[in-house]
């Protein structure tokens, strides 16, 4: 069974998808994070999707989920490396995406990151972002 | 142009993601940039997942349509699920999705250029969607689409596990064409087999048929030859007498009495010489006739014939010359039958002969060791046509001729029978006014095996009677002793020699023997002695029919019971039913109270096979037949006072032998119910010793299989 990794750095999880994800597998990344959030009181989780060469509602809707779920889990998602085409045809798909913040590349990414975990202790800044 | 590229099925979810592999290969080999490969692969995305989804599966097929420079990708994807209840609504974007994000459809609707939908409830849904090539990208001709396709294999070959699966996928549809094929292979043989069994029975039907004609021919010449018998003792009778009249002895006739008695003669004469030959021809036929083979000599049988048949000649218009024979070797056969057929043949050339010459000779033929007789005449010939015509019975051929001089017709197919019993043959050779060439070809030696052989008689056993050889040479007493068993238990197998009935044993055991002391040329005391030497036969009951002085021998040689002719059926039924232990008379109870239907039905029954009592009331009947039950009870229904539906019930009312009603009510559903005790019905219409007898053997059968 193929399995996605996520690596813990720091207070982050570091999740690099690199393979073409079926459905099952990117339920039980669904899983996997969550519990890994809880397990590893992490505070920020990076999805990298540098290698994925579609997004299709599925997939986005996936995305949408954990950065839901770890919301609720007190942390936050950044989606990484989102390839060009890949943003247009999301674009044009319909997929908003709307509850995940997203970066350029892991780098961006994690300074994003550690931005959003500084605002988060100040409950007020965070409603002004 | 319209092409199918490639078709992938979707099972399961794996399969969405070949999917995707292979519309982005296909989107890269067609020329579509990076985005565009992106789009409609994140549009068949969509699709497919909603087949696997919601349609449980499909097919995915990849295609070009349009001419160039217009082609396009066109990609359909089907499924057999449930289907959409309202396509509109979801292309209107009105349907909320309970798993996606509800954009699927839509969302690849907005990502190709052409998108159509079809789907209704419960047949599943079809989606067709295109994309126009890039008009950078080169037009797609038949022989690019090769390389295309071999461009996806290789591709395709690049992925072990997906080829292995492809292979798996491969072999499940063959393995799944191959169990078809298998099922109509095995229809195709179930056809086959009902063919061939309806062949079988043709075939046996056929059989039947055959037998049955066999039969037919058998009875017609048995029928004959027994006639033939019995018109001669009459004819005899008229020859006398016209003779005695023609004497003069008592009394002298008028010049003109005396010539009607002898156109009485006349007739009579030519009606015997009919009957005759019609005897001639039924014995050989019913193959009664026994060849006597002796050793004899051509020129002495030439010499014979010479002073026979001189007396035939009339003036002087016609020679009959007999050529010289020295060199022919002696022969063996039956030098009677040989001489018959040679003075038919003569004599039917002097009576289509006017003038010339009638010629006899014989050939030997060293190769073949045959010996040719043949008849050569100059008279008026036959037409070809009628060659084959003149070997039938009672044909001749019409000719100015033909008309006064008198024949039976029987002459030549007599002589072609003759000839056939002697293993020979005859032939013609003749043209109208050419004359004729009758010849007749025999074996030098007259072989009594193949004889045997050929005429042996093929059985055929009744299974439900009990085979008694008859050893009987005389036609008539063996058929009189054939009719006496005819309606017993016993099935007749009549032979003729002591050989035939020595082969007759070996194949058909039967259960008794009637032996005739006096056969043609032998007695039969040595087989009968044969028969109680053997451990086989020794217990085997023979019946011996003899003259009365010698009773005494045949008991000593072992005979079982001795008759002489005439022989009485009952009595000789009895004392086969004694000696072979089998109690074949059936006791029959009638109870009717009309004495004519008492009388009909005993005179129907044969006396040897059916016992009768008779009752005139029910109330005897019921009491006869509880104080010596019958093997079969015969009833009326009119009686009085008890009538035959109460009898029944009373007979039911204890075990007892079964039942037939014999009425002349007509039997209604009504009343056929309430016969439903009776193992049958039969009507007083209807009442013949065949309907008798079969209902009696019906009902009994029926008794022995219930109480078994």
């Amino acid at each position: 069974m193929d399995q996605i990794p996520i690596l813990k750095i720091g207070d982050c999880l570091l999740v690099s998808i690199q393979v073409d994800m079926h459905d099952r597998l990117a339920l039980q990344l669904q899983d996997d994070l969550t519990n890994k959030i809880v397990t590893s009181r992490a505070r920020g989780v990076m999805i990298d999707i540098s290698a994925l060469e579609i997004v299709d509602s599925f997939i986005g809707r996936m995305l949408n989920n954990i950065a839901a779920m770890s919301k609720v889990l007190d942390a936050v998602t950044v989606v990484v490396g989102m390839r060009p085409a890949v943003a247009i045809t999301l674009v044009e798909l319909g997929l908003a995406l709307t509850g995940v913040r997203t970066a350029l590349n892991v780098d961006k990414g994690l300074e994003l990151i550690r931005h959003l975990i500084d605002d988060e202790q100040d409950p007020d800044d965070r409603r002004e972002e | 142009m319209n092409a199918r590229l490639l078709a992938i099925s979707i099972e399961q979810e794996t399969d969405i993601i070949l999917a995707r592999q292979r519309t982005r290969s296909i989107a890269a080999l067609l020329g579509f940039d990076s985005q565009d490969q992106t789009r409609i692969t994140t549009a068949v995305s969509e699709i497919v997942r909603n087949a696997l989804e919601y349609g449980r599966g499909g097919r995915i097929e990849y295609g070009i349509d349009g001419v160039e420079p217009l082609q396009a990708l066109t990609i359909s994807v089907e499924d057999q699920g449930p289907g959409i209840a309202d396509p509109e609504a979801v292309l209107a974007g009105r349907h909320q999705s309970t798993t996606g994000m509800g954009v699927g459809i839509i969302g690849a609707r907005r990502l190709m250029d052409r998108f159509e939908l079809h789907s209704k409830r419960g047949t599943g849904t079809k989606v067709t969607m295109a994309k126009v090539l890039p008009r950078r990208s080169q037009p797609v001709t038949p022989a690019g689409l090769k390389r295309l396709v071999a461009g996806i294999d290789v591709q395709e070959m690049a992925d072990p596990v997906a080829e292995v699966r492809r292979q798996n996928r491969e072999m499940l549809t063959q393995l799944d064409q191959l169990t078809q094929r298998q099922g109509e292979l095995n229809e195709v043989n179930r056809e086959l087999q009902d063919t061939n069994r309806g062949v079988v029975a043709l075939y046996a039907e056929l059989e039947e048929r055959a037998d049955h004609l066999r039969r037919a021919d058998q009875l017609k010449s048995r029928f004959l030859s027994n006639m033939s018998h019995e018109f001669r003792t009459p004819l005899n009778s008229i020859l006398s007498l016209s003779r005695l009249l023609l004497s003069h002895s008592d009394g002298t006739l008028l010049p003109e009495q005396h010539k009607q008695v002898q156109f009485i003669r006349k007739s009579a004469e030519n009606l015997m010489e009919l009957v005759n030959d019609l005897l001639d021809l039924a014995k050989v036929e019913a193959g009664k006739t026994v060849v006597n083979p002796r050793d004899f000599v051509v020129e002495d049988l030439f010499s014979a014939l010479r002073g026979m048949l001189r007396p035939l000649l009339i003036g002087d218009s016609v020679l009959l010359l007999f050529e010289d024979a020295t060199d022919v070797p002696p022969m063996n056969g039956d030098e009677g039958k040989v001489s018959q057929i040679l003075r038919n043949f003569v004599s039917n050339a002097l009576k289509f002969t006017e003038r010339g010459e009638v010629r006899v000779w014989a050939q030997y033929d060293r190769d073949a060791d045959t010996v040719t007789f043949k008849v050569r005449d100059t008279g008026i010939g036959i037409a070809a046509e009628d060659h084959g015509r003149i070997w039938e019975e009672f044909s001749q051929v019409e000719h100015a001729l033909q008309r006064r001089v008198k024949g039976t017709g029987l002459g030549l197919p007599l002589s072609r029978r003759l000839a056939e019993l002697l293993r020979g043959s005859v032939a013609v050779d003749s043209e109208p006014g050419q004359g004729s060439v009758f010849s007749l070809t025999l074996p030098r030696r007259f072989d009594p095996m193949a004889a045997e052989r050929d005429t042996r008689e093929i059985w055929a056993l009744d299974a439900a009677r009990l085979p008694v050889l008859i050893v009987e040479n005389n036609p008539a007493d063996s058929f009189s002793l054939e009719r006496a068993l005819s309606r017993s238990r016993y099935q007749p197998i009549a032979v003729r020699s002591i050989a035939e009935a020595e082969a007759a044993l070996e194949q058909l055991s039967p259960a008794a023997v009637i032996l005739d002391v006096l056969l043609d040329g032998e007695e039969s005391w040595p087989l009968l002695l044969k028969l109680r030497q053997s451990d086989k036969w020794g217990r085997l009951p023979v019946i011996v029919v003899s003259t009365s002085e010698e009773e005494g021998k045949a008991y000593g040689f072992g005979a079982d019971a001795v008759f002489s002719k005439p022989i009485d059926p009952a009595v000789l039924v009895r004392a086969l039913d004694e000696h072979t232990g089998v109690n074949s008379v059936t006791r029959v109870l009638v109870i009717d109270d009309e004495e004519i239907s008492r009388y009909l039905v005993r005179q129907l029954l044969p006396r040897g096979a059916f016992d009768i009592r008779e009752a005139a009331t029910a109330i005897a009947g019921l009491e006869s037949a509880q104080a010596e039950p019958p093997d079969v009870i015969l009833l009326d229904l009119n009686m009085a006072p008890m009538d035959g539906f109460e009898l029944l019930d009373r007979l039911a009312a204890t075990p007892g032998p079964p039942a037939i009603v014999v009425t002349s009510v007509s039997i209604d559903d009504r009343l056929r119910e309430r016969l439903s005790r009776a193992s049958s019905v039969v009507s007083k219409y209807d009442l013949t010793t065949d309907t008798l007898v079969n209902a009696i053997r019906q009902a009994m059968d029926g008794e022995a299989t219930r109480v078994s």
